[in-house]
């Protein structure tokens, strides 16, 4: 059944196979596609929507084999991932690896198009996830995730502001914001 | 004290959850995430593995040792070594929240029973006051 899409939240990985119809009885290739994204339509669609830019198959002229949703692995497990994406710029096209640390790949992607969208106000539609890898700590190459590797690794929490407290905006003295 | 760390987050702190669905349960900090994440258990307080945000908890002054990203097994054992559920029940952090859910939890009675009782207090303290101010 149709889940509800929800906005904002984490995409699916799905697996998708597919293939050209043929006319005559001859077997054609099969093609197999790691996608992300929301829910299985959107996952269909950009199925297609890669193939048909790679190969000469359109969706009218083809058939999806199998679509399947890819849990993911040790959800409990910090791991560095490597991703490389394609994206389209006001005035290009560019490669990027960017990299980020989460328990899950489909975090971390969801990560990267948030980061993208940020960084380089690139819209989903334009932005192509090419590959994402698990990488050592040791093949890292971003600052930001080398300096979680640290087993001594302290988060200062200097200015802390609380959402649970509700705190009145008219008071004698300052508010602490030491937690 | 309020027991309440207000320095840093590191790994082997114990922690106090504040906001969302696992308000209420403490953990034990596994590993860091990045900035604004942390690898979160809490075995002994129903709380599964799990990522959480910094802005979610309270970082308690209760300390135990544990190795980076270690099983759930270890750190129910050095929860149990340290007896940290005993001495966080102490902490002001866990007698505050009790309060609090004891006070969530009053039924409408008990609501106007306090309700009565503070406003004849409040009353008592302001007619001595103007007894005093009078006097003087």
């Amino acid at each position: 059944w149709y889940q509800r899409r929800v906005r904002g939240a984490e995409l699916k990985e799905y697996e998708l196979v597919g293939k050209p119809l043929s006319k005559t009885n001859e077997t054609t290739p099969i093609y197999k596609m790691t996608i992300f994204a929301p829910d299985e339509v959107v996952a269909k669609s950009r199925f297609w929507y890669f193939l048909r830019q790679m190969k000469k198959v359109r969706k009218v002229n083809g058939e999806i084999l199998r679509l399947s949703l890819r849990s993911n692995t040790s959800p409990t497990k910090i791991k560095n991932f490597g991703i490389w994406v394609r994206y389209d710029s006001r005035s290009g096209s560019h490669n990027m690896y960017r990299e980020y640390r989460d328990v899950s790949r489909t975090g971390a992607v969801t990560q990267c198009y948030r980061d993208m969208a940020a960084r380089h106000r690139a819209r989903a539609h334009s932005i192509q996830i090419m590959k994402i890898e698990s990488i050592k700590a040791g093949d890292t190459r971003r600052p930001l995730t080398k300096q979680m590797h640290d087993k001594k690794k302290e988060i200062p929490l200097p200015h802390r502001e609380l959402k649970y407290t509700k705190k009145s905006m008219n008071v004698a003295n300052r508010p602490s914001t030491k937690q | 004290s309020s027991g309440i760390n207000a320095e840093y987050g590191e790994i082997g702190n114990v922690c106090f959850i504040r906001l969302g669905e696992n308000a209420g349960k403490t953990g034990v900090v596994e590993d860091l995430v990045d900035q604004k994440h942390l690898l979160i258990d809490g075995p002994d307080s129903g709380l599964a593995r799990s990522v959480i945000r910094l802005n979610q908890i309270a970082i308690t002054d209760l300390k135990v040792k544990i190795p980076r990203g270690c099983k759930t097994k270890v750190v129910r054992a050095a929860l149990a070594k340290d007896d940290i559920p005993a001495k966080f029940l102490k902490s002001g952090l866990s007698k505050k929240s009790e309060a609090q859910q004891a006070k969530a939890a009053l039924g409408d009675f008990a609501r106007f029973k306090m309700r009565e009782s503070k406003t004849a207090h409040n009353r008592k303290i302001r007619s001595t006051v103007r007894k005093l101010k009078k006097s003087s």
